[in-house]
This record gives structure tokens, C-alpha cells and sequence, in this order.
């Protein structure tokens, strides 16, 4: 029998993948990704609300935490282009230093 | 049958986003974050939320997940050009012991709240894209406007940071 646990359980391990990824991984790009499944995660637990208390709002706000996901991801992949460009590297501790010119 | 579906479902969202995790190369961890997408997608429509199924669908899997498997292609990345992370499964399982106190915390949180019956609800109105729509519309109309605002400066910001510019000064 599926129960609001149960999805409250998958949320939250997909939602703590997320985090893991952002603070144990060092590729900018896992980061990024890292930070999706956070809020995929947290979308489901919205949906799951919105299904439990049969009011349809949570779904509005999770139509715009995906709009929000899709503006972050514009500037977030562009960032992403830009530092590739000047240090050809992924790592995030290249990334210390962000002076134009820099070293 | 619904418990299957939610089962295959999430343990396909769940391997997916250890796949993410765990993986090397860039292009294998998108192809897992694109896995776990699609199974939310599938368990937002057991919560009979049908819009956004397709919502979910359409915006992250075809447009985020092009996207970033276009960037990533455009970059050509190279086996040296990924950083080195000699104690990478160290540092997963000691996050992933600082991450549960608060999933238990929010699932014993969870587990207090009087049970509902969650199965798919037939002949309604309920997460159609009429109802889902009239209500951002109505109630959400703020929001919705903000949101458009930031997806501008989103579009020029990206355009502003990615176009060459001039060097500034002597030094390069």
C-alpha cells in the first residue's frame, strides 16, 4: 500500500542525493545536475502535498520552481561556458580565484 | 498494479540519481540525471497531477537535459580536463551521514500526519491543465508575472555573459 511516507521517503533520498552531490563532488557540471535533482525532489514532495490535501496550489508552485529551473539553468550553463573557456577545467577549486586575468 | 508502478518508478529515480552521483564522466551523469527526471515525470502522474507530467516532461527532459548534453558536447570535454577526486566515495558516505538526521526528522515528521488515500483520482478535474491553469491565473498572478520578469533577465544575462568582449587593459 503506498502511503504519503512512502513518497515522502523517495523526495527525500532523491533530495539528499542532491546535496550530496553538491558538497561531496568537486565537477562543476555534477554540481549543477546535483542541484536539479534537488529541486525534482522537492517538486515531488509538493505534488505529493497537493494530491494529499486535494488542493491544486502546490502544483501551481511547483509550474514555478521549473520556470525558475529553467532560468537558472540558462545563466548557470553560460557561467559554466565562460570558466571553461579562460582555465580549461571542470574543477571547482580552479575556481577559487576570479579575477579577470588571474592566474 | 499502482504499487508496482510506484516501486519500478522510484527505484528508477533513486539508481538514476546514484548513477549522477557516482559517475566519472559528465555525459554518464546526465544521461542518470535524464533517468531520474522521466521516473519523477511517471510518479507525478500516479499523483494524478496530469499537466504537470507533461510540464515535467517537456521543460526538463526536452529542453534542460538538451541543453546541458548540448554544452556538454560543444565543450569537448577531456579525460584531463575533469578534476581528480582520489577520495570522492569517502566524501559521499560522509555526507550522506550528515544528510540523515534531518530525512528522519522530516520523515518521522511525515509519518505523524492522519493517512489519506492517495490513489489516482478518475473523473475530475484535479491537476487537469484547465484547472491548473485558471488557478495560476487567479490566484498566482503575481508570480507568474515575477517569474516571466526573472526568464528575461535570465535570456539577456546568459547572451551578456557568453558574447566575446574586448580585452580591458594591458594585461591579458
Amino acid at each position: 500500500m503506498i502511503t504519503l511516507t512512502s513518497y515522502a521517503i523517495v523526495s527525500m533520498i532523491i533530495f539528499s542525493l542532491g546535496a550530496i552531490g553538491v558538497i561531496a563532488r568537486r565537477n562543476i557540471f555534477v554540481i549543477y545536475m546535483s542541484i536539479e535533482l534537488m529541486l525534482n525532489g522537492i517538486n515531488l514532495f509538493l505534488v505529493t502535498f497537493a494530491r494529499y490535501h486535494f488542493n491544486m496550489d502546490a502544483q501551481v508552485i511547483t509550474i514555478l520552481v521549473i520556470a525558475i529551473a529553467a532560468a537558472e539553468a540558462a545563466i548557470f550553463l553560460s557561467v559554466i561556458i565562460l570558466l571553461f573557456r579562460s582555465k580549461k577545467s571542470l574543477d571547482t577549486d580552479v575556481f577559487t580565484i576570479l579575477k579577470q586575468g588571474g592566474k | 498494479m499502482t504499487d508496482f508502478m510506484f516501486l519500478a518508478l522510484s527505484s528508477l529515480a533513486i539508481a538514476g540519481g546514484a548513477a549522477m552521483l557516482f559517475y566519472r564522466n559528465p555525459m554518464y551523469s546526465a544521461l542518470g540525471l535524464l533517468i531520474s527526471i522521466l521516473a519523477v515525470a511517471g510518479l507525478f502522474a500516479l499523483l494524478s497531477a496530469t499537466f504537470l507530467f507533461m510540464v515535467q516532461i517537456i521543460v526538463y527532459a526536452g529542453a534542460i537535459m538538451t541543453l546541458i548534453l548540448f554544452i556538454l558536447m560543444f565543450l569537448n570535454i577531456q579525460d584531463d580536463n575533469l578534476p581528480e577526486e582520489p577520495n570522492k566515495t569517502k566524501f559521499i558516505a560522509f555526507t550522506a551521514v550528515l544528510m540523515l538526521p534531518i530525512n528522519i526528522l522530516i520523515i518521522k515528521a511525515v509519518s505523524n500526519l492522519p493517512d489519506a488515500d492517495l490513489s489516482i483520482v478518475e473523473n475530475s478535474d484535479f491537476g487537469s491543465i484547465k484547472a491548473v491553469g485558471l488557478l495560476l491565473y487567479r490566484n498566482w498572478i503575481v508570480s507568474f508575472e515575477l517569474i516571466s520578469i526573472l526568464l528575461l533577465v535570465a535570456l539577456i544575462g546568459a547572451v551578456v555573459l557568453v558574447k566575446k568582449r574586448k580585452k580591458r587593459g594591458t594585461e591579458v
